[in-house]
């Protein structure tokens, strides 16, 4: 590895760094692009269809419709790149990388292996090393920042349908924001510190050790807030179809649309791995005191790839909630509980437990 | 006059809204199950170019003009599908034909040109109605598609030819002289 670096004129901290930077992104928006033909096959056959299966590669290889991926790719950098009239020029190209980004660097801190040791040195596997400062208060700042780019997005385009897209996703996010921070916070306060690998190491390899065991209700308070950070659908209120179009994104087409869609599956992916981080002991493999590396990295990648399953299960379980509905849910119901289950874990704590 | 509603009474725990949801989450996931472990082939989805619905018996679809043992043509121009049709899409051309006549068991018209223009068509059937002869038949297909309208202008041997394969029988394109008397007159 060392070699290597010296090849590239990179120290090897520096050559470390960028191939997990290179590993992580590409991984993430491989699987999300590839989550966008889960949730189609998948939904087709919750509801006993077929979905995407014509596109084929020259024709022949079709390979059970993931050459659906590639021909949509393909369509989206052909399409014209419409920017209407009326919009906000700057902000309406800045609104689909303001959307994705956010989305795309929340995992840059959630650890997805074991770290280990080699020529004296320690790798960590997440691409910020653990002890950063920032922990796992980054991934929630950054999932607040995820707003701007459907806010953005809606209000750049200046269509009427997109506004109140944009309106009611921030509405949406500060009435789950608070519950959903404070059922992170009791998991801090049990931890004892806000960093993904000690949250990890203090769940253990146990499965019955693990938070969701300790704080179920904080876990469903969480989840729940991630569908409507994910602004997926029971919580779709930033795209409606139908009351509001396409909400913050009718007047989005070709790349600027696509990566607008990239953007959803990222944030769904890092959510996912948030889930798993927190309340599913992160790359702990169940029942295995000291996992291999490889292990440790599938186990994390299986958890979290349920979780992104479970986001694309709910979604065509469920039907829509009504934006109301989601403002009580918030406040009246996801509030409380998780205000709860802070002051009794904090009583437990203060009993010595 | 009023509809009373009657409300449901939820049970405390399907007032939690997170059993409900499970429990609906175990339905979807039966039927996910169900569809990866059955092949498309065998699924509700009629995928269409290569598998065809079943047409069910009189089922309105593309004409054919029904034709004697002999490949003479049964119409006997009498324009009555011509005036039957509401959308005004067949147009005939009568002849006489040979020195045969109607006493001898012959009929003595034919159709020179018999054309359906497909695109104004509507597949009612009012023209198989109509047909005292019976020579015009809406059979089972219903894959009428063409490149452009000219096409899609069916004239007399288009429609004499449209179910050939399908019943295997030969193309014709030219009218052939009947030879055995198609009743037999009663003096």
């Amino acid at each position: 590895m060392d070699k290597l670096a010296s090849l590239l004129h990179m120290t090897p901290a520096i050559f470390w760094m960028v191939v997990k930077v290179v590993i992580v992104f590409s991984a993430v928006m491989l699987l999300a692009s590839v989550w966008t033909w889960v949730e189609r096959r998948g939904s087709a056959m919750i509801q006993d269809r077929i979905g995407p299966n014509r596109a084929a590669i020259f024709g022949k290889i079709r390979i059970i419709g993931l050459a659906q991926l590639l021909a949509d790719g393909i369509k989206f950098f052909f399409k014209e790149d419409l920017v209407p009239e009326e919009a906000n020029k700057g902000l309406f190209w800045l609104a689909p990388f303001l959307a994705f980004v956010p989305a795309l660097i929340g995992f840059a801190v959630i650890p997805f292996g074991k770290d280990f040791t080699s020529g004296g040195v320690t790798y960590h596997l997440s691409v910020l090393d653990p002890g950063n400062g920032m922990g796992l208060l980054y991934p929630l700042a950054i999932g607040g920042m995820a707003v701007y780019g459907v806010l953005l997005a809606a209000w750049s385009s200046n269509n009427k349908w997109s506004i109140l897209g944009g309106m009611r996703a921030s509405a949406a996010m500060v009435s789950y924001e608070i519950g959903m921070s404070l059922a992170v916070v009791s998991i801090f306060m049990t931890t004892g510190g806000y960093d993904p690998a000690e949250v990890i190491k203090a769940q253990g390899h146990l499965p019955w050790a693990w938070n969701i065991v300790h704080q179920p209700f904080g876990f469903i308070v969480f989840f729940t807030c991630m569908f409507a950070e994910t602004n997926r659908l029971p919580f779709d209120f930033a795209e409606g179809e139908s009351e509001i179009v396409a909400g913050f994104n009718t007047e989005y087409g070709s790349m600027k649309f696509s990566l607008l869609a990239l953007a959803e599956y990222s944030h769904l992916m890092t959510a996912s791995a948030l889930v798993a981080t927190l309340y599913f002991g992160g790359w702990q493999v169940p029942f295995v005191q000291n996992p291999a590396v490889m292990l440790s990295v599938a186990s994390f990648l299986l958890k979290m790839l349920f979780f992104a399953w479970v986001f694309v299960w709910i979604r065509w379980t469920l039907p829509r909630f009504r934006y109301d509905q989601l403002m009580h849910l918030g406040w009246k119901v996801m509030l409380p509980l998780s205000m709860a289950n802070l002051v009794f874990h904090a009583w437990r704590m203060s009993q010595g437990h | 006059m009023g509809v009373v509603v009657k409300k449901v009474d939820l049970g405390w725990l399907d007032r939690t809204y997170v059993w409900p949801v499970m429990k609906g989450m175990s339905i979807t996931f039966q039927h996910f199950i169900r569809n990866l472990f059955t092949s498309t082939a065998k699924r509700y989805t009629i995928q269409y170019p290569e598998m065809k619905k079943e047409i069910p018996a009189g089922y309105r679809g593309l004409h054919e003009l029904k034709r004697f043992e002999d490949g003479a043509i049964k119409c006997v121009a009498c324009f009555m599908c011509q005036e039957a049709c509401p959308a005004r899409c067949i147009s005939i051309e009568a002849e006489e034909f040979s020195d045969l006549n109607i006493t001898q068991g012959f009929e003595e018209k034919r159709p020179a040109r018999f054309s359906i223009d497909m695109l104004r068509c509507i597949y009612c059937g009012m023209c198989e109605e109509a047909c005292p002869k019976d020579a015009i038949w809406l059979r089972n297909d219903y894959e009428v598609a063409a490149y452009d309208r000219l096409s899609m202008k069916f004239g007399k041997w288009d429609l004499m030819n449209t179910y050939a394969e399908a019943d295997g029988k030969d193309r014709i394109s030219q009218d052939t002289t009947p030879t055995v008397p198609r009743r037999t007159i009663v003096m």
